[in-house]
């Protein structure tokens, strides 16, 4: 029995849209279970805030869910969406956009889930501040939901770029390696971004009065911790944009695969450990507002040594996409 | 949905080089110039004791911008990089808002836009950090904690610029991008208005707000 492109390229779009949505539900389901999980915590420890708490639960819940919610949308343009099946790079392009965003959403959803459910338990604890703790958390969620949306940006920039002309050969694994560096490298930045407004929230309740220090720290925090997902992103734009020349051999073409696997691989650890310095950065502030420049300096300088490896996997992804 | 990433572009050729300028970021960039001074000036038109409702808005921004300024340097650096913190952040708070009006879209989604004021703080960052701590001491910078981490310090900072330009362009490319396509999955009813909301509004102001605070740290880091 033949197969003809048309049909691979089915295939592809359908296990596609499978992996990006079986996988973007992982994460905003278990942030949303423990969002619930706090909710109920905090409405046992103070029962008259119940209202304020099922609120914050209930919208903390909702932005958790978006991530899943781009998972469907990438799902729902797979199936349904006509592509050109003049190619047998569409099939890779069907699976690279599934997986880039199937892994992107994982992170993010689970580490929104995270403010969410300590503003419940701040507001709980500390029931005069519901308003700036709600404020907080929605801050914090929606700056979380950044390597979601690189991991949207690059599934549709792979599903919507014009492949005329381009050879299969070293192509193919161009396309693939820029899902899974984009894909893999999105998940340690969601879940560390992810601790540090959870601290942020915690903190607020524990001291009002350090409310805008904390903001801004977490701000600062987050951002650097999207940094290890920013290189996996500009990995994957080079890869796509990037044309190389017709070969037969399999070597350019695994040091394309290669330096996707590599960025997205390395990128997830540095963003976790920059994640952790950060809570704890905000924690320490929350302490001791006093020391709040020191504390801010000694993060910001062990974040920057931290995410050293991370620049180690970008160099070696750059060699392999440009020397070899 | 076949206008997604599709970018006109003008071609001139100049002795022998292509220059291209993207069509669309230029005129938004100025459509987003001239919506802020228009606002300035307004705001600045009848200045009295008792302040029109203009005035309110603007001294509002202006003070809480140079408040944040004082809080991340001090009070004598806030007087001279104030004013650029300002103008930073109101004119990306106007270029991402500009994309909730029809027709119009944001500057901000052209990688170009971004990467130009990431540049800018890093050049005012580290002529800054020259000026304040002196040639020899800047440089001296980069050689520690030993000399070996020469490129690795060179390649962090670069990568600064880079994080910096790239976080803000894939937020506003992601909300177009999702706002473009939902409406077309649901035939622009219900859906989009609360979509622009949140990516348009919220997301557009935070964004504007971290690039804002970042830019204001680096500087900040070079000059202490």
């Amino acid at each position: 029995m033949a197969i003809d492109i048309q049909t691979w390229v089915n295939v592809s779009a359908f296990s596609g849209a499978g992996i990006a949505m079986g996988l973007g539900a992982i994460g905003a389901a278990v942030a949303e279970g423990n969002t619930a999980a706090s909710a109920n915590y905090a409405v046992s420890r103070n029962p008259s805030a119940s209202g304020e708490i099922f609120k914050s639960m209930l919208v903390g819940q909702a932005i958790a869910e978006s991530a899943a919610i781009f998972a469907l949308v990438v799902a729902m343009v797979l199936m349904f969406s006509p592509f050109p099946s003049d190619s047998l790079l569409w099939v890779f392009v069907m699976l690279a956009a599934g997986i880039s965003m199937g892994f992107g959403a994982i992170g993010a959803a689970i580490g929104s889930g995270f403010p969410a459910a300590a503003a419940c338990e701040g507001m709980a604890r500390q029931p005069e501040m519901s308003g700036p703790l709600a404020t907080n958390m929605l801050i914090g969620s929606a700056v979380c939901q950044t390597p979601a949306i690189f991991a949207l940006v690059t599934s549709f920039i792979l599903m919507f770029k014009d492949y005329t002309g381009l050879p299969l050969a070293p192509t193919w694994a161009a396309i693939l390696g820029a899902g899974i560096s984009t894909g893999l490298s999105t998940i340690g930045s969601g879940v560390g971004g992810g601790l540090i407004a959870r601290e942020s929230c915690l903190g607020m309740a524990r001291q009002p009065l350090t409310a805008t220090t904390l903001t801004n720290t977490m701000l600062l925090g987050q951002a650097v911790t999207q940094t290890p997902a920013i290189y996996g992103l500009l990995i994957s734009f080079m890869l796509i944009f990037s044309s190389s020349p017709e070969t037969a051999a399999l070597t350019p073409a695994m040091a394309l695969l290669g330096a996707g696997i590599c960025m997205g691989l390395g990128a997830s650890g540095p963003a976790l450990g920059i994640g952790i310095t950060g809570q704890s950065a905000v924690k320490a502030i929350s302490r001791n507002l006093t020391a709040a420049s020191d504390i801010t300096r000694v993060m910001l300088i062990g974040m920057a040594v931290s995410e050293s490896t991370g620049i180690y996997a970008m160099v070696i992804s750059l060699c392999l996409i440009f020397v070899v | 949905m076949g206008e997604l990433g599709r970018i006109h572009q003008l071609i001139v050729p100049f002795f022998g080089y292509d220059l291209t300028f993207n069509v669309e970021a230029i005129v938004m960039t100025w459509i987003a110039i001239i919506f802020l001074l228009i606002f300035g000036m307004l705001a600045a038109r009848k200045k009295s004791v008792i302040p029109g409702p203009l005035q309110v808005v603007g001294e509002l921004i202006v003070g809480n911008l140079f408040q944040l300024t004082e809080d991340t340097l001090d009070k004598e650096l806030a007087k001279k990089y104030g004013p650029l913190i300002c103008a930073l952040f109101l004119f990306l708070v106007a270029c991402n808002w500009l994309g909730i009006i029809p027709f119009l879209e944001e500057p901000t989604k052209d990688i170009n836009t971004p990467l130009a004021l990431g540049l800018l703080g890093f050049f005012i960052a580290h002529y800054s950090g020259i000026r304040t701590k002196g040639l020899k001491t800047y440089l001296k910078h980069y050689l520690e904690p030993f000399f070996i981490m020469l490129p690795l310090n060179i390649v962090s900072e670069l990568a600064n610029v880079v994080s910096i330009s790239f976080r803000l362009f894939g937020n506003i490319m992601g909300g177009a991008i999702i706002i473009l396509v939902v409406s077309y999955l649901s035939y622009s009813l219900v859906l989009p208005p609360f979509l622009n909301a949140f990516f348009g509004l919220f997301v557009g102001t935070i964004q504007a707000f971290v690039f804002t605070m970042l830019t204001t740290v680096y500087i900040s880091l070079q000059v202490k």
